[in-house]
């Protein structure tokens, strides 16, 4: 691709999501998720075979859907109240209708199909693009608007979605489609606490990003794509491997990692609320991500596969392409937990 | 100014002494042996100073050296009582042993492991004087395992032998079950007299319940081989002669007995548990007897008689005479070590032949050693002013005065008959007639070890009863009068089974045994007990952890109701959950329908 | 605690600073000084607690268990130096961190005075442990033996955390100090006795409960030695310590509660005993002796008396030590024979004689022949048993003799009898495990002499 059209795409892209993030107008926002659409789509198809371009094309047609659905919420919401801005509803229809346009844009259960298809469709990179920064937009709308929405739906989503998230993933072999199910699982966590304490959602994203990008950068260095190909990376780059281990047990929600903030704190909110069955539930699912993570962990970093890999200490010599943001990300996603008490403050 | 305590702490040191020396060079020399021995003749000459003092004195000491620990309001001191009963056995002990291990320096001169075996034995001894000599219960239960232990390692010496380990194993296995009991009865006094003082817990527990006395019964069971926990005691047989003489003289065996000695005036008021023990040693001694009477190995044949004996002083402590079963602890000690070192120099003699079948004639070679056999045998058949003599005979004879079953009292003088059948057996067989051993064997008892060894104890077992009875005061004082058919009882019994004996050996000498006799199949399988207990328990209680324990309910029941099944359910819900086949349509399909379900929530 | 905490922080670099041929001897030497600073500790004056801090302090119930843990370290080191002998030097400095890493998590968890911050680093110590376990171990069957290991642990505990969090809004603090003046009786209700469930099971899980034992002896098996030792040592520790903490939390409740897990215990006991009467892998039959003795534990725990505690802290340790003992034991026949099956390894006692005094007296450590240490904790807990139920001693009394007769069967099987003809060429022993059995046997006999040290919050 060329670099003007890949910047320039890339741009367009942060624009539809900031757009989206500062707008009080509905129109304006939907007008945000409809360029960050635009601007992804080449991204997915950045490699010409029909495996990209079905995954765009699956990707379009959800997400134009979802747009259609939250235009037709703005204008309901218009016909009701007469006015564009975001937050003041009227009638329960207008959030209703945005409710599910956005669960579906975010690929939340029982909207989820697409997503490890579309994930598995693209590159790394891109797909590594679609499970973080996509999720921004739409959640930055349900910000906004949980108050009104209907929290019974929000929740019964939201389990779904965690649910959905570990079975799909116990299947998988592919490593984006694991991350893709991941993401559903945790868009689940996400969807609960925000109609508890939206501050702590936005945690679990920053804290879910991190760990999602950090794990797909490692990915990117060796380009690696399944399960297969990661065995044998273990006596290629074993660094790589221990640091994708760490990562992986950090979105599993392993304590002392970061990963177990976001649950923690969700956890203790839903028990201050009343909520006690619930939290150990979503506990208890987040038990089968934990299980496929610890699946890949296997296979590359605990075990060694036999392997034809002849070469010895490849990780000395070879000048792999990471991202200089990886030590930090790295760091960030695995030992932000002693935070925890500075987080308390700020939400 | 008493120096009672001052001389049996000397004996301890001078018992360690030998073990710390262990850990320099003279261990590894063959002088050690020497070193041990001369310590115990040492502590022997010291400990005689106490015991003297107390004859002379009667006048019994308690010290308490060391705190050890407070719990809430229990306080555990390291401390000794010195009475009656610790003063007189420890040079009984002492002095036996000091025979035993002269006699062992001759028997283990072959073994490599010879200084190693010394340590052993004497460790052993060590332990059991802690148990005689312990204050409190718990000091007493260190003395009560170091004996099973030690007797565990002393049983399996020979370790390549499974014969010996398993005997080593069941002798622990007995000895453990007893020591339930003892547990028993240590939670007991714990939760009711709050201490494990011997003193507190006579002063404290008058009106004792039956319970706690019952777990000393049991642990009295186990560890002197009362009927039901008996077999370990013949099959210890597998251990070293030397340790055969002294598991069964002075040490482990007696541990029971002695036990129910020392709580006497807990058990004196308990007419249930009385009776009880009464039953008991009754049920041992002739069970036991009979066992004997068919056994071939010389030693399972002295063994049984030492099980009979303990069913014996069991029957003294029935019927309340503690003091008397006391005595014939000591008394027993003398002629049952030597009885032992005697089959032990046989059975060296003749190349390791156990069978009494294979032997005869030996008083001709082995003089000295035939002559403290049969005086050994005499003296543990009662025969008058022999060592037996003055506890055995007072034994029968308040048995006889006092109100005791009948039931009880028959099968205990049938015991005492069977007594002379089994020792004239031994004699009869092992000393007299034709030789019936292998021929070249060099037969001789020259070595001064074993000779002197043997000597001085067949000095105790002739005076040894004269002088202890003479020098203690009796404290409960037995039946004084009694008709004289009585008086006789026990004299007539022994001379009615020796008589037996020497009819019935001469009689099936020359004859053809009726060996599938039932009576004899009964006695020579020793009633069938570990056939039954040895095969059937073991068997089942492996079988069932293996079958229920590990496969049902470990194995399968656990793992496939928590993880296996988990875990399929769980595939199961992946798989439909996750079955996915890329169509389009059909996600719209999906979403439409969602949208309606939550749309009918929502309306 | 910082004086512990931060030195055991700073074997870190001073493994991955250390020369290759220093290594072993750095970190061990090292350790062993951490230890040393931290006996001081023993020494509680107070009733309280020591070192009190908003986050760490020590009273008398962590401090064995704490010096129990830097003591184990440098055992640990010791015990592994052989079996890792073929790996590169990155992998040795590897594993050595991850046992660091360890020590410095259980460190922290024993010492915390806070139940959450007690929780996360309960947790914490799953990582190292399992990457121990999967990345050491022998057999495949690591693999799953690490994910029973995770997933019970997991699955257990994690209702303790969201029980944990409603406590701490209900009562406002967590603090380990403070709980005991401001926690109130809970009403006996249906969800008192679920939070009751929640606060034991993640305890329960880690000790383990019969029933819920499964992780145990898979993981005991499969781990290297010094993830063995650590695991039967300290971790299964965790859940007896936690137990004793958080039962100040959940208080009338145990006594209606308890009984049905004082049942399954002694139940359990008996049974897991009786399945090491017929093992024939050691790892395993040991593994299967810290279920049954951990069963003692519990039920102690569960009874609740000042008996029962000093009892259970007493055993916590005394086992501790013992089954370390026994596994680095089994160990040295595994690294010379190269089969955990006892028969193979028959009648040692011949060939290394040394050997097998180490093993009669581990040996008649776990079967608890007086004065040892493991008698008075397994005394005092019969005791306690006693008092509450008469009936329980027949079952206690079963569990004793059985103990014994499995104690003895290993002792019996593997250094009695004639040695086979494949081992007449095994190697000889080292200084170095010799060193090892000392300094495991060291601190049993030497705490019998003076046992309060360790009789716990009690005494």
């Amino acid at each position: 691709m060329n670099p003007i059209i890949f910047i320039t795409i890339l741009l367009t892209l942060i624009l539809g999501t900031v757009i989206t993030m500062i707008s009080s107008n509905w129109l304006m926002a939907w007008m945000g998720l409809e360029i960050n659409m635009f601007a992804i789509i080449p991204l997915i198809i950045k490699q010409h075979n029909p495996r990209s371009i079905e995954a765009a094309t699956k990707y379009f047609l959800t997400q134009a859907t979802a747009s259609m659905i939250l235009l037709l919420a703005a204008l309901m919401n218009f016909m009701y109240s007469g006015q564009w801005t975001i937050m003041n509803f009227t009638n329960s229809m207008p959030p209703f209708l945005a409710l599910m346009a956005l669960t579906m844009k975010l690929g939340m259960a029982p909207f989820h199909f697409w997503v490890p298809e579309v994930t598995q469709g693209s590159h790394l990179t891109s797909a590594a693009i679609l499970l973080t920064w996509q999720k921004l937009a739409p959640l930055s709308i349900l910000y906004q608007i949980f108050p009104s929405i209907n929290h019974n739906l929000l929740l019964y989503s939201g389990i779904l979605s965690i649910i959905l998230g570990g079975w799909g993933g116990l299947n998988q072999t592919q490593l984006r489609k694991i991350l893709a199910y991941s993401s559903i699982a945790h868009m689940g966590w996400m969807a609960i606490i925000i109609s508890y304490e939206p501050s702590l959602m936005l945690l679990n994203l920053i804290i879910y990003i991190l760990m999602t990008l950090s794990s797909f950068m490692l990915l990117i260095g060796n380009s690696n794509t399944s399960t297969a190909s990661l065995a044998i990376m273990s006596n290629k780059t074993p660094l790589t491997m221990i640091m994708l281990m760490g990562v992986l047990l950090s979105l599993g929600g392993l304590p002392p990692l970061s990963g177990f903030m976001p649950k923690w704190l969700i956890i203790q909110e839903m028990t201050k609320n009343n909520s006690i069955i619930l939290p150990l539930i979503m506990a208890m699912l987040a038990l089968l991500n934990l299980y496929f993570y610890m699946r890949l962990i296997y296979s590359s970093a605990l075990t060694m596969f036999p392997s034809n890999n002849n070469m010895k200490m490849k990780w000395k010599y070879t000048n792999l392409s990471y991202s200089t943001l990886l030590p930090t990300m790295f760091t960030l996603s695995m030992l932000s937990l002693p935070l925890t008490p500075m987080m308390n403050l700020l939400l | 100014m008493n120096l009672t305590p001052t001389f049996t702490l000397m004996v301890f040191i001078i018992l360690i002494i030998p073990i710390i020396m262990s850990t320099t060079h003279i261990y590894q020399t063959k002088l050690y042996p020497q070193y041990i021995k001369t310590a115990i003749s040492y502590a022997f000459t010291i400990s005689m100073i106490p015991a003297l003092t107390f004859i002379n004195s009667n006048q019994e000491i308690m010290i308490s050296n060391w705190h050890w620990i407070t719990i809430n309001s229990m306080k555990i001191t390291l401390s000794f009582k010195l009475d009656y009963f610790s003063l007189i056995f420890i040079p009984v002990a002492l002095f036996v042993t000091w025979s035993i291990m002269e006699f062992s320096i001759w028997y283990m001169e072959m073994d490599p492991n010879i200084n190693r075996f010394f340590k052993y034995l004497l460790t052993f001894l060590i332990t059991m004087i802690i148990l005689v000599t312990a204050n409190n219960l718990f000091q007493l239960f260190i003395g009560w395992e170091g004996v099973g232990i030690m007797s565990f390692l002393l049983i399996g010496w020979w370790y390549a032998r499974t014969d010996a380990n398993t005997a080593a194993l069941q002798a622990i296995l007995y000895n453990r079950i007893g020591d339930i009991g003892f547990i028993l009865t240590m939670a007991w006094f714990l939760i009711h007299s709050n201490s494990w003082d011997l003193q507190q817990i006579m002063m404290t527990s008058t009106e004792t319940n039956t319970l706690p006395l019952l777990g000393l019964l049991l642990a009295a069971t186990g560890k002197s081989a009362q009927f039901g926990l008996h077999p370990w005691l013949p099959s210890a047989m597998e251990g070293p002669t030397p340790v055969s003489a002294l598991l069964h003289s002075s040490t482990m065996v007696v541990a029971g007995i002695f036990l129910l000695v020392r709580f006497h005036s807990l058990l004196e008021n308990n007419k249930t548990i009385l009776t009880l023990m009464l039953c008991l040693g009754a049920l041992t001694t002739l069970f036991t007897a009979i066992c004997a009477l068919t056994q071939n190995d010389i030693k399972k044949i002295v063994a049984f008689s030492t099980s009979s004996q303990l069913g014996l002083m069991m029957v003294t402590l029935g019927i309340n005479q503690p003091y008397l079963a006391f005595l014939h602890i000591c008394t027993h000690a003398f002629f049952k070590a030597m009885l032992f070192m005697c089959s032990g120099a046989i059975i060296h003699s003749l190349n390791d032949e156990q069978d009494i079948r294979k032997m005869g004639g030996l008083y001709k070679p082995l003089p000295l050693t035939s002559s403290a056999l049969i005086i050994g045998s005499l003296a543990l058949t009662g025969t008058p002013f022999l060592t037996g003599f003055y506890s055995k005979d007072l034994i029968i004879e308040a048995a006889n005065t006092s109100y005791i079953n009948a039931w009880a009292l028959s099968l205990t003088l049938i015991a005492t008959s069977m007594t002379a059948i089994y020792s004239s057996r031994i004699i009869f067989y092992a000393l007299m007639g034709q030789p019936r051993s292998t021929t070249l064997i060099l037969i001789n008892e020259n070595n001064p070890s074993l000779i002197n060894a043997i000597k001085r104890l067949m000095f105790g077992s002739i005076f040894a009863g004269f002088i202890l009875s003479n020098s203690i005061n009796p404290t409960t004082i037995p039946q004084m009068t009694m008709p004289i058919y009585l008086k006789l009882t026990a004299l007539s019994v022994t001379l009615l089974g020796f008589m037996l004996a020497m009819e019935l050996n001469q009689m099936t000498l020359y004859l053809k045994f009726n060996y599938p006799s039932n009576t004899f199949k009964f006695s020579n399988m020793l009633g069938f007990y570990p056939q039954i207990m040895h095969r059937l328990y073991p068997f089942h209680s492996l079988n069932i952890s293996q079958n229920i324990s590990s496969n049902i309910i470990d194995l399968t029941w656990l793992e496939k109701t928590m993880p296996k099944n988990l875990a399929n359910y769980n595939l199961m819900a992946a798989t439909m959950t996750s079955n996915q086949k890329g169509m389009i349509k059909f996600y719209f399909m999906s979403f439409l329908i969602s949208l309606c379900l939550a749309l009918t929530f929502l309306l | 605690m910082l004086k512990i905490i931060i030195p055991t922080m700073m074997l870190l670099p001073l493994t991955w600073y250390s020369k290759k041929s220093m290594i072993w001897i750095n970190v061990t030497s090292y350790s062993f000084m951490i230890n040393l600073a931290a006996l001081p500790l023993l020494n509680q004056t107070m009733d309280m607690t020591l070192n009190t801090s908003l986050l760490f302090s020590s009273d008398s119930l962590s401090t064995p268990l704490l010096i129990l843990t830097t003591w184990l370290l440098p055992l640990m080191l010791m015990a592994s130096q052989f079996h890792l002998n073929t790996e590169s030097e990155l992998r040795k400095k590897t594993y050595i961190s991850m046992l660091i890493t360890l020590q410095i998590f259980l460190i922290m968890t024993f010492t915390a005075s806070e139940l959450i911050m007690f929780y996360i680093l309960f947790e914490a110590t799953l990582i190292p442990t399992l990457i121990l376990i999967t990345r050491w171990g022998n057999q495949t069957e690591r693999l799953n033996a690490g994910l029973y290991f995770l997933f019970y642990t997991l699955a257990g505990s994690l209702p303790l955390l969201v029980a944990l969090t409603y406590l701490q809004n209900n009562l406002g603090s967590l603090n380990i100090l403070l709980i005991q003046f401001i926690t109130q009786p809970m009403s006996p209700s249906i969800s008192s006795n679920f939070l009751w469930l929640a606060c034991m099971l993640a305890f329960m899980v880690k000790m383990p409960l019969y029933g819920l034992h499964l992780w145990l002896p898979k993981a005991h098996v499969e781990a290297p030695i010094a993830g063995s030792m650590v695991l039967a040592a300290i971790l299964l520790k965790l859940g007896g310590y936690g137990m004793m903490r958080i039962t100040i939390l959940i208080d009338p409740l145990n006594y209606s509660m308890a009984f049905p897990f004082l049942m399954l215990s002694l139940w359990g006991m008996v049974m897991t005993s009786l399945i090491c009467l017929r093992q024939t892998d050691l790892k395993s039959l040991i593994a299967y002796s810290s279920v049954s003795h951990m069963a003692l534990v519990i039920v102690a725990i569960l009874i609740q008396t000042p008996w029962g505690f000093m009892g259970a802290t007493t055993l916590m340790i005394a086992h501790g030590l013992t089954s370390s003992m026994l596994f680095c034991l089994a160990n040295t026949n595994y690294e010379r024979i190269h089969s955990r099956t006892m028969i193979l390894a028959r009648g040692l006692q011949s060939i290394i004689p040394l050997m097998a005094l180490w093993w009669f007296t581990a040996s008649l450590m776990n079967l608890a022949l007086p004065p040892s240490i493991n008698f008075i904790g397994e005394l005092f807990i019969t005791l306690s048993m006693f008092s509450w139920s008469k009936l329980s001693l027949l079952l206690m009394g079963l569990n004793m003799l059985i103990t014994a007769l499995y104690s003895l069967y290993m002792l019996i099987t593997t250094q009695r009898g004639k040695p086979s003809f494949h081992i007449n060429s095994i190697k000889p022993t080292f200084t170095r495990e010799h060193t090892l059995m000392t300094l495991h046997i060291l601190p049993l006999i030497l705490l019998s002499v003076n046992p309060k040290l360790i009789l716990g919050t009690m005494y």
